[in-house]
């Protein structure tokens, strides 16, 4: 288990990126007042092996101590590097993205199972978009009580969209380790 | 080894009193080898002290820049520059600063892209509208005009038709038939005419 190098940070940074807003921050540094505010317990990303976890620092420390072969996972995994150096990120990322997501979706509870067992969101099951979403930028989809469902990709922007007709497919799933 | 051993030998030598050491010396070794050694001894002592073979010495000092070696044939390819003094492996970042200037960055580079996306599709939007409402203008146009055409046929059918009115009110004999007669009309009237 490490720290990310530089190279590494902006990568992993660039693809939550796309998903995320400047409310990213709150990632590195929380804001003032919130409970992990603490300096010796700052949220941290770590490699291990070539997954990043996502964690507090004091687990981390305490990590130190398992020898490396042993250590199976830590904190919450994000996703992990490839061996191109590219980064994927893993579902179990959509707890931390959700909530500082750039542009959402809400789709309606009909299509909910659809976009789960791995289709596509097509316009009809489209509830609620955020405004003006350009063609191809990453999305979170929400289900209609605002539960984070999955990642997306936007098919077209939001003006395109409304000229339509409701079978077509308005968001592209985008990480399919949702069943 | 053996004729350089000889050389040193004949060099003292000739420095000392020459006779009696060198007859020692000769008395020694010519019961081995007598016939082979001195010749090439002598000259190759020479050689070595000789002021050319000096020069040769200072001759070989180029640098590497100096002999235009091609790059390629070094150990280090070329383009590699190993910085001094930096540290090995890799740089990790982990404190705060230094993850919010590379994630500043990052936003910055990837709202530029987003900007440019919304801006491009700005764009496009536009000339989508411009030429659908070409498009309409054009198609109205085209309706209008055959409208036009319509009307105007149909004025000259009224007038037609009422000026045949007008002829058969003229004329006495009223026709057979007046729907039958409709298609026939022209060449009736001329007939009758």
């Amino acid at each position: 288990m490490r720290q990310l190098t530089e190279d590494e940070t902006k990568t992993l940074f660039a693809k939550l990126a796309h998903y995320t807003g400047r409310s990213i921050n709150n990632l590195i540094a929380p804001p003032a007042g919130s409970e992990e505010t603490d300096a010796k317990d700052r949220p941290v990303f770590r490699v291990s092996g070539n997954r990043v976890y996502y964690l507090r620092l004091s687990i981390a420390n305490l990590a130190t101590s398992i020898p490396r072969a042993n250590l199976l996972s830590l904190g919450t995994c994000v996703g992990k590097f490839t061996k191109t150096g590219k980064f994927r990120i893993h579902i179990t990322a959509l707890d931390i993205i959700a909530p500082h997501a750039r542009y959402k979706v809400w789709i309606k509870s009909n299509g909910e199972a659809p976009y789960m067992y791995g289709g596509n969101v097509v316009k009809a099951h489209v509830g609620r978009w955020s405004e003006d979403i350009p063609e191809h930028s990453g999305v979170v989809v929400f289900n209609t009580s605002d539960t984070p469902l999955g990642f997306g990709v936007t098919a077209r922007s939001t003006a395109e969209i409304r000229k339509l007709d409701p079978t077509a497919i308005a968001v592209f799933r985008a990480i399919s380790e949702n069943i | 080894m053996a004729p350089t051993k000889g050389s040193a030998r004949g060099k003292g030598g000739d420095s000392k009193s020459s006779k009696p050491s060198t007859l020692s010396s000769a008395s020694r070794v010519s019961k081995k080898k007598d016939v082979k050694r001195p010749p090439p001894q002598e000259v190759k002592s020479k050689a070595r002290t000789e002021p050319k073979q000096l020069k040769k010495t200072k001759k070989r000092e180029y640098t590497e820049e100096e002999l235009d070696l091609p790059k390629l044939n070094m150990i280090t390819p070329a383009g590699v520059v190993k910085p001094k003094g930096k540290k090995k492996g890799k740089t990790f970042v982990d404190d705060q600063e230094g993850m919010m200037t590379i994630l500043a960055m990052v936003n910055a580079e990837k709202e530029g892209q987003i900007e440019s996306k919304m801006m491009k599709a700005r764009q496009l939007e536009e000339i989508r509208e411009a030429r659908r409402k070409e498009a309409e203008a054009r198609q109205a146009q085209k309706k209008s005009k055959l409208e036009e055409a319509k009307a105007s046929i149909r004025q000259k059918r009224k007038n037609k038709n009422e000026s045949k009115q007008d002829s058969n009110a003229d004329t006495t004999a009223p026709s057979m038939n007046d729907s039958s007669s409709k298609s026939k009309g022209k060449r009736k009237s001329v007939s009758f005419a």
